[in-house]
């Protein structure tokens, strides 16, 4: 089926983008007719915000053009883009919190370049538009008081005031309940029936089979595929996504299940709570066990309490109610320095901020949870020819590839990054060992060599809790699997009996008594 | 030819040091001066006799403490803005110890003063710290402020208890010859504060590089949340680092009080602090780097204030080189970073090829 020219909303011609370190953006493709929504679907780091940050003005691309309305353009600002009918809905707000909708609205759109800004008229403005696209809010409500679902709407009247013919949205349901996502759907579907486009950024394989008419996937910064929604089924997207078979581990993991004797309970968890980021009980009456050789697997949709969950155990975030016992001791209440020398390993979701830092050097970093123990340091002072020793063996028994162990973290790939993080926690985990998304953003073999790491760690006895949002990766390493939901673990599966169909449903907050 | 290449950059601000000598010989050409003419005559100033030398020593001393101060607490990406504060509190201390205890001996007086110079700045600044490991306060506003309040103090006590016997200048009498720092060399205002400058410059490498609490500062000043996730305690670190460097600076106003000055008089040497601002981002908050452009303004007050009392050039102009010195050292920096960026793309876009030719 043909494109034509004309019918063309946007067209990314040949985009590359380097980043120090990482190549971002490979010699991208993408065409954008009008009427259409597509979907970008890939994996955290493959790419899809640097993509549209590019056609957004806010990255200059390396090499490559762009074109909209059939016409070259070049986009130096976020301006440019908006004068050209290009918007952005941001994951993270770009409001004034404490202007009004309608203030925010007029906020850099021209106005101020009259001398005063029309409120009457943008109120107008703004009913008309709410009532043509079911987006209804108070003109004359403070952005604060707003709650997260309204605030998107603001962003999005604000792209619409603009004269946005081409929206793109990045991650937009991330922050929203199930309702008020299927309401930003409706108004994407009125959006496009106006001849209008959106381009959708998501890594949700529901949403995208939901409301996509095109689907672009995205991997390390390449197009992999391309398929219209009726072509497209979720396994093949998946495995599109991720670029492996996802039940390639499966065998191993069996074959190596009879190895495994030992089982003491080794962590407790026991009806605790713990409050999120907006004061809301992230973790709600949580229970679970965790036995030694065994790994423990958390499915659920991103933003249920995962994260929550992982900085509680490791100190990191204040447990409000409940008990956490690790081998007969209470952990609530223990600082994270403490936690560490109760021999539990956390390998981070954010390996940049979390994990590493990246101007430190290797060495520094292997030592980063260690650096004040015996073996590194006496009366205070760092013992260097230590700290290179182990950083040597750590490198060579871990195959690190680093020019030296005192080359700067941030000039590493991302899968020798993670390497790095892995040796220094598995040096930790002498009980727990807590992964949250250990695979995020990793080639297939750096992602495998996560795997395998993992699988060791429970064959050596010691208790693992994965959490990831990546059900095929839970699904295959994992011994049990609980599934969560808005702070709670809905149900426990052991892997034999788990069920796919409803593991997935118990992830959207489907129990069978309902069904 | 890869290490020629990393050597030129690692130069850049010396580079930018001469452009900004040049760009202000270019201000002296509107003033109707020949810039080649002033920079020979300055450094003919600067170089002429062992005391004009030693006045660069002695100079550059107080600006290594100052500088070091700002650098210390920059490692660990907190501002301190309060230097020049801490550093009048340290004159306080010391200037107050030279007078009350004036009867004991010289190395024990000494000691007195130097340690309390120390602990009254280093207390000064902890204050700020504690700020902000408690109650989050933005130390780079509380910092600033606090000199203020450290100079109505001078100003009270400089005024009222501490006022010389005549009681006519807001000034201090003058302190014994036995709190004295002696001279490093005998007839020049050089005196042993610059080796002991030298010393704590080291001092501040070692703890940075060498020890499990410069981990802790660089760790909390490169990443603040891998930090927390490793279980180091920022909050320690904060109140830690800004006693440290409130030290330094109380240890400059020792220097200046007990090797130069002899006495304290209200509200001398008001720029120091800021001097150590800038000395810092030249030295790229290096210890070394730090002492060396202590020195290169050490060097430019010297000649350059005889410059400026044997031509018709007006006095701003030091004022002028040290600014466009920093300027230019400064705006190097981002285009060093921008250098290496490039290159980094280059050679990621060479090994793609590479890769894509096998």
């Amino acid at each position: 089926m043909p494109i034509k020219e004309t019918d063309l909303a946007v067209e990314l011609i040949g985009i590359t983008k380097y980043f120090p370190g990482t190549i971002a953006n490979h010699d991208v493709y993408l065409k954008i007719k009008k009427g259409e929504v597509v979907a970008l679907l890939g994996e955290n780091g493959a790419g899809k915000s640097t993509l549209m940050k590019i056609l957004y003005g806010m990255y200059q691309p390396d090499s490559g053009s762009i074109k909209v309305n059939g016409k070259d353009v070049k986009i130096r600002s976020p301006q440019d883009a908006m004068a050209l009918g290009i918007g952005m809905i941001h994951q993270h707000f770009t409001l004034v919190p404490v202007h009004t909708v309608v203030e925010n609205v007029l906020l850099g759109a021209g106005a101020e370049d009259k001398g005063r800004a029309s409120v009457s008229e943008a109120v107008k403005e703004i009913e008309r538009m709410g009532k043509a696209y079911d987006l209804e809010v108070d003109p004359f409500a403070f952005v604060r008081q707003l709650a997260v679902g309204m605030q998107q709407r603001v962003e999005i009247l604000k792209a619409l005031y603009r004269g946005a013919q081409t929206l793109i949205m990045d991650e937009p349901t991330a922050v929203l309940t199930p309702q008020n996502t299927e309401r930003l759907f409706s108004f994407i579907r009125d959006f496009r029936e106006a001849g209008h486009s959106v381009i959708f950024i998501t890594h949700k394989l529901n949403e995208v089979l939901d409301i996509a008419d095109r689907i672009v996937v995205l991997r390390s910064g390449n197009v992999v595929g391309e398929l219209l929604r009726s072509e497209a089924s979720e396994r093949e997207l998946a495995q599109m996504m991720v670029g492996r078979e996802v039940a390639d581990l499966s065998s191993e993991v069996k074959a190596q299940e009879k190895d495994v004797h030992k089982k003491e309970s080794i962590l407790r968890v026991e009806n605790i709570k713990v409050k999120g980021d907006r004061g809301h009980w992230a973790v709600d009456s949580l229970s679970m066990n965790i036995d030694g050789g065994e790994i423990f697997g958390i499915a659920g949709v991103s933003g249920n309490g995962q994260e929550e969950l992982a900085e509680a155990l490791c100190g990191l975030r204040a447990v409000s109610e409940g008990q956490i016992i690790l081998r007969d001791n209470s952990l609530v209440g223990k600082s994270v320095h403490d936690l560490i020398h109760e021999g539990i390993g956390y390998i981070p979701a954010d390996r940049h901020r979390e994990g590493l830092v990246l101007d430190m050097s290797v060495e520094e970093n292997l030592i980063l949870k260690r650096f004040s123990s015996s073996e590194f340091a006496s009366r205070g002072v760092l013992s260097e020819k230590n700290i290179q020793l182990y950083a040597q063996k750590i490198i060579e028994d871990y195959a690190i590839k680093t020019p030296s162990s005192v080359t700067k973290a941030k000039a590493l790939s991302g899968g020798n990054q993670q390497k790095i993080v892995i040796a220094r926690e598995l040096g930790i985990a002498s009980s727990l060992l807590v992964a949250v998304q250990p695979t995020r953003g990793l080639d297939l073999g750096a992602a495998d060599y996560v795997h395998r790491a993992l699988l060791n760690v429970r064959n050596e006895g010691q208790a693992v809790l994965l959490i990831s949002t990546e059900l095929s990766e839970v699904l295959t390493l994992s011994d049990r699997i609980g599934v969560m939901y808005r702070g709670r673990i809905l149900k426990v599966f052991r892997r034999e009996e788990a069920d796919i169909e409803e593991i997935g449903l118990l992830m959207v907050g489907v129990t069978h008594d309902e069904t | 030819m890869k290490h020629n290449r990393r050597l030129w950059l690692s130069l850049f601000p010396l580079y930018s040091v001469f452009l900004g000598l040049a760009l202000s010989g270019i201000m002296m050409l509107f003033l109707g001066q020949n810039p080649l003419v002033v920079y020979k005559e300055l450094v003919i100033f600067a170089f002429r006799d062992i005391y004009n030398i030693a006045d660069i020593f002695a100079k550059a001393t107080p600006l290594i403490l100052t500088g070091l101060a700002f650098g210390f607490a920059f490692r660990s990406t907190l501002f301190n803005i309060g230097a020049q504060g801490q550093f009048y509190i340290g004159c306080l201390a010391a200037v107050s110890c030279s007078l009350f205890f004036q009867v004991l001996p010289l190395p024990i007086l000494l000691l007195i003063c130097c340690v309390a110079s120390m602990l009254a700045g280093g207390l000064w600044g902890s204050f700020v710290g504690y700020a902000k490991a408690r109650f989050n306060a933005n130390e780079f506003l509380l910092s600033m402020m606090s000199t203020y309040v450290a100079v109505a103090i001078m100003n009270y006590l400089i005024r009222g208890p501490l006022i010389e016997t005549k009681g006519e200048y807001p000034q201090t009498d003058v302190i014994v010859e036995n709190a004295w720092i002696p001279q490093l060399i005998p007839h020049t205002r050089l005196h042993w504060g610059f080796i002991l400058a030298l010393l704590v410059a080291f001092f501040a490498y070692f703890i940075l590089w060498k020890t499990t609490l410069g981990f802790k500062i660089r760790a909390v000043g490169m990443n603040r949340d891998g930090a927390r996730y490793a279980g180091i305690n920022e909050k320690k670190v904060f109140v830690t680092v800004f006693f440290i460097s409130g030290a330094f600076a109380g240890l400059a106003g020792f220097m200046e009080v007990n090797g130069i000055q002899h006495m304290l008089v209200q509200g001398f040497n008001p720029f120091i602090g800021a001097e150590g601002i800038g000395i810092a981002i030249l030295g790229n908050a290096h210890p070394l780097g730090i002492v060396l452009s202590a020195l290169l303004f050490g060097a430019l007050k010297v000649g350059g204030n005889l410059v400026v009392q044997t031509s018709p050039i007006p006095s701003s102009i030091i004022g002028i080189m040290e600014g466009f010195v920093m300027l230019s050292v400064i705006v190097s920096y981002f285009i060093r970073e921008r250098i290496i960026v490039a290159s980094e793309k280059k050679r990621l876009r060479e090994e793609e090829r590479r890769e894509e030719s096998q």
